[in-house]
């Protein structure tokens, strides 16, 4: 058990020190890479790590006879998890979004040093002698809070209040609802029933599972699956149309939506947004094909009402394109990363 | 004997009347569908010649003869829309929302009436059955005065759409109409039991009596069932229209119109979604009394009703989840558009908020549990564990409510390189939400077996086995959700749907096996203690009226986005809502707007806990016996 703590103790003060560095910029965020594909467990895994090399400090600390009162442990704790979030975690995360981790930390850290009567006490301990101003140190730290709190409180609501230069800050619907028709081309879609007519299978038949198979993998990489190169010039069908879905692609799409339709194109920082990343697991994964068509057709100035702020520049295709055309680069999209169109059956 | 023998015959009687007044309306009904179908074919027969008009059913896609009026097209003005010099469409936000809460209420009290009341029939202790009769005796009474304040608040719902949308309450009352007066037949047969029920409650103390009160207990709950089956109907109906054709002309069969793609669904949730709200109030009424109370016998009594009402809401919640997303799929099933709309569009934020209050439920309910386990001798040996049940819940917490839109600065999101974080992002897609929820879930039961097996010891000779094999499958069952969340991101969508169902298979395994497990290994277990009702902190309290609280405001916030998802419908796409106020509102309004309900909510639920605690005073002496921690009395006999 000790040699456990002991361990998990060596991890606790290592990973502060990584943390330290990171904060003073001696260290680089990226040192301990987030890994695409893996970032969102790595990052769980990383706090899980730091929580048990506290518990295994905490338990050393405690051994050697010098134990870390509950109230810093606390306070500490909070802290850390603040810090890691924003020095840690690159890109940096949204302000509303650490706030919204910083409360649930916060309610967490409250929850755990008030889960017994005797920890509620211990935490308490210290806050209820500043109060009580028993001592002179804590006669002093009395007034002391007595002159800054009020301090703090204004300058946030100072800061809070006074006009600021910056954009401000926008709830945008990434995805608006779609409408249950589109027309493009003088044909009426129903979104809900249309099928793209290029996903088929040898026979010719919509047949999803079969493109499903000859995606590109998920995960790094990205290979191609094999006996499935759209670039092999015996291919019919499914992946011939891919192919051409692809030209079109980079002959008009990739300058914006980039070569690995990672949203990250020659042009894309003119933009703000910049475009939509296919790669992320948010977008093209989360959609009807139907509804790529309809927004690739109609761009953003076809965005309906719930759009709003309509920051979108995409094109309406439909002027640049034919109905084939769009169709074809979805099936493109959706084959380079390896994302399967959203369907309800 | 004979006195007891014509109580007994008066008692069946009066239970036959409720079943009889039960089976009123449904007789009545019966002839609608005739009406509804075969009068107008036979109408049709004798005026040979005449052209009968057919319609389509927009939903079941049936032919019928067309038999009501379209669909009004409103426009604004005073004809259709009159208006006090204020927002007619918060009026009947406020009317709607109030009467709900009480509905609510008063339909979910009379099941717990009628749990704890069988529970006190069937256990062999006298003194705890008496304690558990006594406890379904207080709800039924807090919930009394909270039903003629919902029948006000339905009437002043009722004007309110009466004159301030003439139009279109025309309109659904002419669809409605059987099933309008089968509701208020309903209405009057519930009355009825329930004032049975209640004052019959001395008169029908034991034996066979006993049995029969408990009987009209269960009629009571069938007809408040049923009753909240209709209302859902009507809501049914107006976000996904059946048994009427594209201009809103019904087309006689009134079940289609009652049988909508979302009645069913709406039906569970909302039965699950009322009983954990019934409990968090009644949790909350104790949790009230009891940091009220001047005796130790008063907050003993407080503190065990406290804990009943919690375990009831509770219960209903952990499935309430799995309900809330079988809607959701009917409702993406049923158009596209709409589940968008809800779940990643024009309301995405306020499903933000609605998973930032289930979180909140269930943190309230864990930390209330291991403060409960320190009135308990022995339960110290979980508290240094409890920090890691802290970890599970945050980070669960943390990936259910973090937003797939995120709320920033056009300079956060350029420094953030795109619309998408590609750490956070993930986190905002379904895939790890259900990941997050089923591990809240799955930590909560964890929560619930320490608390149950808090101050025993197993005396079972494969005690050691059995922890081991607990400890065993939950770590298997954290592994499986969370393994089963990350491969939700390496299939298609639909499958990925699908891959809830294991997951919720696996929190509902932990439940059921793990709680049927311990119940044997605790069977005949060592005491280390007793509990010691009325021990509890404060803060427990607290984390009571939080639960409530966070009840209340998720109700009206779920009941304001499944109203808002019609967006300018009154009747989606079949009837326009053409007045000034047909848009939605900012989600800070109607959080505002939200918060108010509450409010009023909880001032008027405290003036009716008033008026019940003025009654208890008159209560004779033998009413207030058998609270928990006095020395138990043996059951009084008449």
């Amino acid at each position: 058990m000790k040699a456990l703590m002991s361990l998990g103790a060596l991890v606790g003060v290592l990973g502060l020190l990584l943390l330290g560095g990171m904060i003073f910029d001696v260290v680089p965020s990226n040192t301990v890479r987030l890994v695409e594909g893996y970032m969102p467990m790595q990052m769980l895994i990383e706090v899980g790590c730091y929580v048990a090399g506290f518990a295994g400090l905490s338990y050393m600390l405690s051994a050697m006879g010098m134990p870390m009162p509950r109230f810093w442990q606390g306070i500490g704790f909070w802290l850390f998890f603040m810090l890691y979030l924003k020095f840690r975690v690159y890109p940096p995360i949204p302000f509303s979004v650490r706030a919204m981790y910083g409360t649930v930390s916060m309610v967490a850290v409250f929850m755990w040093i008030s889960a017994s009567e005797e920890d509620w006490k211990k935490f308490k301990q210290p806050i209820m002698n500043v109060l009580d101003a028993q001592t002179g140190m804590n006669k002093m730290m009395r007034y002391l809070y007595l002159v800054l709190i009020p301090i703090l409180v204004g300058g946030f609501s100072y800061n809070a209040m006074v006009p600021k230069s910056e954009e401000p800050v926008e709830l945008r619907t990434v995805h608006p609802a779609p409408p249950a028709s589109t027309k493009v081309h003088g044909k009426t879609y129903v979104l809900q029933t249309s099928q793209s007519p290029y996903r088929v299978n040898p026979e010719g038949k919509y047949d999803q599972e079969y493109s499903n198979a000859n995606i590109v993998e998920q995960g790094m990489g990205r290979l191609m699956k094999p006996n499935a190169n759209p670039w092999d010039d015996k291919n019919q069908g499914y992946l011939k149309y891919v192919k051409e879905g692809g030209e079109i692609f980079f002959q008009n799409c990739h300058f914006c939506h980039g070569d690995n339709l990672n949203g990250r194109g020659l042009h894309a920082f003119a933009f703000n947004p910049i475009p939509a990343n296919f790669t992320d697991p948010g977008t093209i994964a989360q959609l009807q094909e139907t509804f790529i068509f309809w927004r690739v057709s109609k761009g953003g100035i076809g965005l309906p009402n719930e759009g709003f702020p309509w920051a979108s520049v995409m094109p309406p295709w439909e002027q640049h394109l034919t109905v084939d055309e769009i169709w074809k680069v979805i099936l493109f999209e959706y084959w380079h990363t390896g994302y399967y169109p959203r369907t309800w059956d | 004997m004979g006195l007891v023998t014509r109580k007994n015959l008066f008692a069946i009687m009066g239970l036959c009347a409720m079943v009889g007044l039960l089976l009123l309306p449904i007789v009545m009904a019966l002839p609608s569908p005739a009406i509804g179908e075969e009068a107008p074919a036979a109408d049709a027969e004798k005026k040979e010649g005449d052209k009968v008009e057919k319609g389509r059913d927009v939903y079941y896609k049936t032919e019928g003869i067309v038999m009501g009026a379209p669909a009004p097209k409103t426009v604004d003005g005073p004809r259709d829309y009159p208006r006090y010099n204020f927002e007619s469409r918060v009026l009947l936000w406020f009317a709607n929302q109030q009467h709900l809460y009480y509905g609510s209420f008063v339909l979910a009290v009379p099941i717990f009436c009628m749990i704890i009341e069988f529970m006190g029939v069937v256990t062999k202790d006298k003194a705890l059955a008496k304690r558990y009769d006594q406890l379904a005796y207080d709800f039924i009474k807090i919930s009394l005065t909270a039903y003629s304040l919902t029948a006000v608040l339905g009437g002043i719902l009722i004007f309110t759409f009466l004159t301030l949308y003439p139009a279109f309450f025309g309109y659904l009352s002419g669809i409605f109409r059987p099933v309008m007066h089968i509701y208020a037949l309903m209405f009057v047969a519930e009355s009825g039991t329930l004032y049975i029920y209640y004052y019959g409650w001395d008169k029908m103390k034991e034996g066979f009596l006993k049995w029969i009160h408990l009987s009209m207990s269960v009629v009571l709950n069938i007809i408040g069932t049923l009753l909240m089956f209709l209302a859902n109907s009507w809501i049914g109906f107006m976000m996904s229209p059946a048994g009427v054709d594209e201009q809103g002309r019904f087309l006689g069969n009134i079940w289609h119109v009652i049988h909508t793609a979302l009645w069913n669904p709406l039906n569970l949730h909302r039965i699950l979604g009322n009983m954990a709200f019934g409990g968090g109030v009644v949790a909350a009424y104790a949790a009230y009394k009891f940091l009220a109370s001047k005796t130790d016998e008063d907050r003993a009594h407080y503190d065990w009703m406290g804990y009943i009402a919690m375990a009831l809401g509770v219960a209903f919640l952990i499935p309430l989840p799995f309900a809330g997303y079988w809607l959701m799929r009917e409702v993406y099933a049923y158009r596209q558009q709409m589940g968008i709309t809800l779940m990643g569009g024009l309301l995405a934020w306020l499903f933000i908020i609605q998973a930032t209050m289930i979180g909140i439920l269930f943190l309230s309910t864990n930390y209330y549990l291991w403060q409960a386990m320190g009135r308990m001798r022995g339960a110290e040996k979980y508290q240094r564990y409890i920090k890691y049940l802290v970890f599970l819940l945050a980070c669960g917490y943390m990936v259910f409510i973090t937003p797939h839109t995120m709320v920033m600065t056009p300079a956060e999101l350029k420094a953030m390189g795109g619309q998408q974080h590609p750490v956070l992002g993930n986190y905002g897609v379904m895939s790890a939400k259900n990941g997050g929820i089923n591990v809240i879930i799955t930590t909560t039961v964890l929560s619930f077996v320490w608390y149950m097996r808090g101050n025993k010891v197993s005396t079972v000779s494969w005690a050691k086995f059995g922890n081991i094999f607990m400890g065993v499958f939950f770590a298997c069952a954290y592994i499986n959700i969370i393994g089963l969340a990350v491969y939700g991101y390496y299939i298609p969508a639909n499958v990925r749907v699908g891959l809830s169902v294991p997951q919720v298979a696996t929190t509902l395994s932990c439940l059921f096996f793990m709680f049927a497990l311990n119940g044997v290994m605790m069977k005949g277990a060592k005491q280390m203690g007793p509990i010691e009702w009325g021990k509890i902190s404060a803060r427990s309290q607290y984390a009571l009226i939080m639960l409530a609280t966070a009840f209340t405001w998720m109700m009206g916030l779920m009941g304001y986005i499944r109203s808002s998802v019609r967006l300018f419908w009154h009747v989606n796409e079949i009837m326009r809502d053409n007045s000034p106020w047909a848009y939605t509102h900012t989600v800070g309004f109607a959080a505002n707007m939200i918060s108010f309900n509450v409010l009023f909510f909880w001032v008027s639920i405290l003036f009716v806990f008033w008026l019940g605690s003025l009654a208890a005073k008159k209560a004779p002496v033998e009413a207030k016996a058998g609270v928990p921690g006095a020395v138990p009395q043996p059951a009084a006999s008449h």
